[in-house]
């Protein structure tokens, strides 16, 4: 028995971590609304710049983008290779520093980050619907998990105990005293925290603030210093208990950033707002994960599945479950509106040029491109699935590359193992990820938002951990293999012989193979959104509670959405999985999801069209491709830069390029034609009508009625039928 | 029997406050009923609690059939349909697809037969509210760019157009000048020559009086006065509850 005692007790050491972050997340959604997922990521880097300081005397400075990289590649078409400056990757000061100042430099640090993403980002979109919320800080998060990996690559990292760990006798075992201490100091800033929130004035007004803001402004608080305030204690406490726990936690650029899902479980009991369930939730979770390892190894009628990893998923969904949405909403009005669910159309004109250029480089394009090519193609469809959930029906979800590679894991038993057929192995396999898109979807119905991110999140890092790592239900021990599919004796798969081209890999055939899915997925999603359950659906993301009201089945249309998303993310998962031939669960891990969530916003996660652009800026697709030709290989920065592009898009254009680019287009044609009329003495400056056919996106009353095309009455008129 | 809507002891409480207490209420068929009260009598809790959007106890006979309980969108295809105090509209659709949203009941079968392009769209019943409202100017635009009075309008549509036999508008006089407040009432008589019935719940103490067949007025969630709009005017405890309360009626 007293086995069982000591794992709790050693649960501490990572409970500890789960309950500053939670304390961390009631602070920061008290102080601007936000459900912070980056707040793990600060903890991690922020142990990072510590170990760096104490052990090197290097303070690792973040990467900044240097123009000069822009001009070397530049300088590089013409044969000239320079070497010119770059920013320092580190700062060297003296050889090690005692542990106390590099604990301060670290915290200061920590503060300098809560307050940049405090005064940068979230008092920007404060009164932005929560997509942008939950983009904004899924893209810090990226970006603070892709600056560590570029500065001290993915390694793990030894961090050397500051806390005493002589064992300590307690009721017949022995545990190190560092637990206790741990323990100790949780307990008191806690105390400390929750004293100046109940007592000071600072406190009360955050309180206010947090109740109602407009009612806070207008008792002359400023809920901007509050908020600021707020977002640097949250970062310094995660950062300093980062550092005293990292000895016992391990260190490296994911598990502390993942940390925040237990976190986010602990927060979530304790509904965003008190101080002491969090605590207790979170260290609750770390001493029970630790007690069901040992269980798990203990005792024979437990699976050995890493039930612990599951323990945060469940304490999320109980916490959903019982308690429904459990955000509060914080009385601000949301100014912000989500990314418009433009209709995109079918351009024969357009989709004709752009078939043309992508068979003629899946086909004779070198091999780079091919590759480039496909992974576009494939990424477009994995948005796609995104553009059903999030963008017509407004539901947050980060897992749909676990959905994917569920269909990756079920195809290749399908296919190889069982000798399951072409069309009904993939198929089949998408089925499965379907079947598991609406498991995580049911108790996901009640809740939107915010809330839906966190499950989703939770639920793809409990797919990876239960499915498809090595020991994993779905995994096995060796690589997965998928044949190539053939169908009436035609091979296209990515090894197929092919009448034209070089003969190399990846085949001709399976590029034109991906192409054909992708039309086919476009012309779906299109019809989707002209249908009568697209409408439901966009009605369901406007409005829920006027959706039922107007006879919509909210959660019928809701798990058709995730239904049909799942679908698309199966087939995605197919497809990689052909591509690959032998794969690794590596191409569906969460960050992977994340990442292609940051692409899909960037894109435009509510059009069609916009997944296309997705797909085409997807990482080692072709936007990428042509970069690095053009001027200088990103390899490790390409994550890094999806962060930084999503949370500015977030900041500056949440429309996303799609949207983008049709409202902008016309004018800046117009803009142009001006000018070369100004230039070349042209008086003409009547606007012709094409130019004024860009202004429907936001009709006024009288121009909408100018404009209302006769023959498309479902819907306003998107502006750029038919160029 | 000739009520619509029979509600019988509905009570809803929130926390210790009854917010409906023991409403016992009838809307004839084809009669405009008037609900009114000063601020928080209670006026909106009552149609959420017949709408399935609060939990409520007591009797909600709609067409002779309890509906307590139900989830909202199984009433609204029953055929009870009701607008917003805060408008609510789907901001990013077009006005007409607001209103095709409303008029379809759609089944899995029916979405899918839709998806393929063989089911009948619901574009008769669109049409016809929309030339009964004469609101063909804003068919295409969407809501959210629409001037106040366009959007109430475009409330009721959405109300009126999924064949509902009885709609509850939540003040839909709210912000409205004059002149449109009297094209309102004149729309609402028109409503009840189709053979509608309507609960109409307003401040606006002209337009209530002017329109209604009957009114009922609650006060702190309690029935105080049920009857035609002169003993309305007339009733000595409508007076003393729109007087005690801070909230004037006609601002
Ligand atoms: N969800 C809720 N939770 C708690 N109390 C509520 C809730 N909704 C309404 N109330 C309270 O119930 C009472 C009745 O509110 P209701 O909105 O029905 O009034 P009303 O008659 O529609 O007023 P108004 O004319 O201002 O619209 C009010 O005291 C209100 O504060
Ligand atoms: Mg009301």
């Amino acid at each position: 028995m007293e086995i069982y005692l000591q794992f709790i007790l050693l649960g501490i050491g990572s409970g500890v971590v789960f309950a500053a972050l939670a304390l961390g997340l009631v602070l920061t959604h008290r102080a601007s609304g936000v459900v912070n997922f980056a707040h793990g990521a600060i903890a991690m880097y922020v142990t990072y710049v510590y170990s760096s300081l104490k052990d090197d005397g290097a303070y690792p400075v973040p990467p900044l983008p240097n123009p000069f990289a822009i001009v070397e590649g530049i300088l590089s078409w013409v044969g000239i290779t320079v070497a010119l400056p770059d920013f320092p990757t580190f700062i060297q000061m003296g050889d090690e520093w005692p542990w106390w100042a590099a604990m301060l430099g670290a915290v200061i640090t920590a503060g300098v980050i809560g307050f940049l993403f405090h005064y940068l980002v979230f008092r920007v979109l404060r009164y932005q619907p929560p997509l942008a919320k939950v983009v904004s800080s899924v893209g810090l998060m990226l970006i603070l998990q892709a600056a560590v990996v570029i500065r001290f690559s993915n390694r793990a990292r030894n961090v050397e105990s500051l806390l005493p760990n002589d064992g300590v006798d307690v009721l017949g075992t022995t545990v190190p005293m560092d637990r206790f201490i741990l323990f100790g100091l949780m307990i008191a800033a806690t105390t400390v925290l929750y004293l100046v929130y109940q007592k000071t004035k600072f406190g009360i007004m955050t309180r206010a603030a947090a109740e109602n803001e407009q009612h806070a402004t207008l008792l002359g608080i400023s809920a901007d210093s509050i908020a600021a305030v707020n977002w640097i204690v949250a970062a310094m406490l995660a950062g300093l208990v980062g550092i005293l726990a990292a000895p016992i936690t391990g260190l490296n650029p994911l598990n502390m950033t993942l940390f925040i899902i237990p976190a986010l479980g602990a927060a979530l009991v304790a509904r965003f707002s008190s101080f002491w369930v969090a605590v207790w939730v979170g260290m609750g979770i770390g001493a029970g994960q630790s007690l069901l390892q040992i269980m798990e190894i203990r005792l024979d009628w437990i699976p050995d599945i890493n039930l612990s990893q599951g323990l945060p998923l469940v304490v999320i969904v109980v916490a959903m479950m019982v308690r429904g949405q459990v955000l509060p909403s914080r009385g601000a009005v949301e100014r912000g509106r989500l990314p418009l669910a433009l209709p995109t159309r079918i351009r024969p004109r357009v989709m004709t040029v752009w078939l043309i250029l992508m068979t003629w480089l899946l086909i004779w394009g070198p091999f780079e491109w091919r590759q480039a090519t496909i992974n576009t193609l494939i990424a477009a469809i994995l948005a796609m699935s995104l553009v059903v959930v999030t963008g017509y029906v407004g539901q947050i979800s980060l897992a749909q590359l676990s959905l994917a590679g569920i269909a990756a894991f079920m195809l290749s038993s399908l296919a190889t193992d069982a000798g399951v057929p072409f069309p009904i192995a993939p198929l089949l396999a998408a089925l499965v990820a379907t079947f598991f898109g609406l498991i995580v979807a049911i108790p996901a119905l009640r809740v939107r938002g915010a809330s839906l991110a966190i499950m989703t999140l939770a639920a793809g890092v409990a797919i990876e951990v239960f499915l498809f790592k090595s020991d994993g239900w779905l995994a096995g021990d060796s690589p997965r293999r998928v044949a190539d599919p053939s169908f009436l004796g035609i091979e296209f798969g990515p090894n197929s012989p092919f009448w034209f081209g070089d003969g190399k890999v990846p085949s001709p055939a399976f590029g034109l193979f991906v192409l054909l899915v992708l039309t086919g997925c476009f012309i779906a999603v299109i019809r989707l959104r002209q249908s009568m359950l697209g409408a439901q659906m966009l009605a369901v993301r406007a409005n829920e509670r006027a959706a039922a009201a107007a006879g919509v089945n909210v959660q019928g249309v809701k798990l058709a959405a995730f239904g049909i998303s799942s679908f698309l993310a199966g087939i995605g998962g197919t497809l990689t999985a052909y591509k690959f031939g032998t794969y690794s669960m590596e191409s569906f891990a969460i960050l992977a999801s994340l990442s292609l969530f940051a692409f899909s916003y960037l894109g435009g996660i509510a059009t069609v069209a916009g997944a296309i652009y997705a797909g085409t800026l997807y990482q080692q697709g072709i936007g990428t491709l042509a970069f690095e030709k053009l001027f200088f290989d990103l390899g490790r920065y390409e994550a890094y830069l999806a962060g930084i592009f999503l949370v500015i898009t977030a900041l500056v254009q949440p429309q996303g390029i799609d949207v983008f680019d049709r409202r902008e287009r016309r004018r800046i044609a117009w803009g142009f034609m001006v000018l070369w009329r100004r230039m070349t003495g042209n008086p003409d400056r009547t606007k012709p009508e094409w130019v004024t056919r860009i202004y429907p996106i936001y009709p006024k009353p009288q121009e909408a009625v100018a404009e209302a095309p006769e023959k498309v009455p479902a819907e306003v008129g998107e502006g750029g039928g038919g160029s | 029997m000739s009520a619509v809507l029979h509600t019988d002891g509905l009570t809803v409480q929130f926390g210790g406050l009854k917010a409906c207490n023991e409403i016992s209420l009838d809307v004839n068929r084809g009669e405009l009923l008037g609900l009114i009260g000063p601020n928080g009598a209670g006026k909106t809790t009552f149609i959420n609690a017949i709408t399935g959007f609060v939990p409520a106890t007591g009797r909600v006979l709609f067409d002779d059939e309890e509906v307590l309980g139900w989830v909202p969108h199984r009433i609204a295809h029953r055929g009870l349909t009701r607008t917003w105090q805060s408008l609510e509209l789907f901001g990013d659709i077009s006005v007409r697809a607001n209103l095709e949203v409303a008029a379809t009941k759609l089944t899995p079968i029916k979405a899918v037969r839709d998806y393929f392009g063989s089911s009948q769209r619901v574009a008769a019943r669109v049409d016809q509210t929309i030339d009964a409202l004469e609101m063909h100017e804003v068919l295409n635009a969407r809501p959210d760019d629409l001037s106040m009075g366009y959007r109430k309008l475009v409330g009721v549509a959405r109300a009126l157009v999924a064949d509902s036999k009885l709609v509850l508008l939540d003040e839909p006089a709210a912000g409205l000048d004059r002149s449109e407040t009297s094209w309102l009432a004149e729309k609402l008589r028109q409503v009840i020559d189709y053979g509608i019935s309507v609960l109409l719940v307003d401040h606006d103490m002209g337009l209530v009086l002017n329109v209604c067949d009957r009114i009922h007025v609650i006060d702190f969630g309690k029935t105080i006065a049920i009857g035609t709009p002169e003993e309305i005017r007339t009733d000595e405890a409508v007076i003393g509850a729109y007087l005690g309360s801070s909230g004037g009626e006609e601002q």
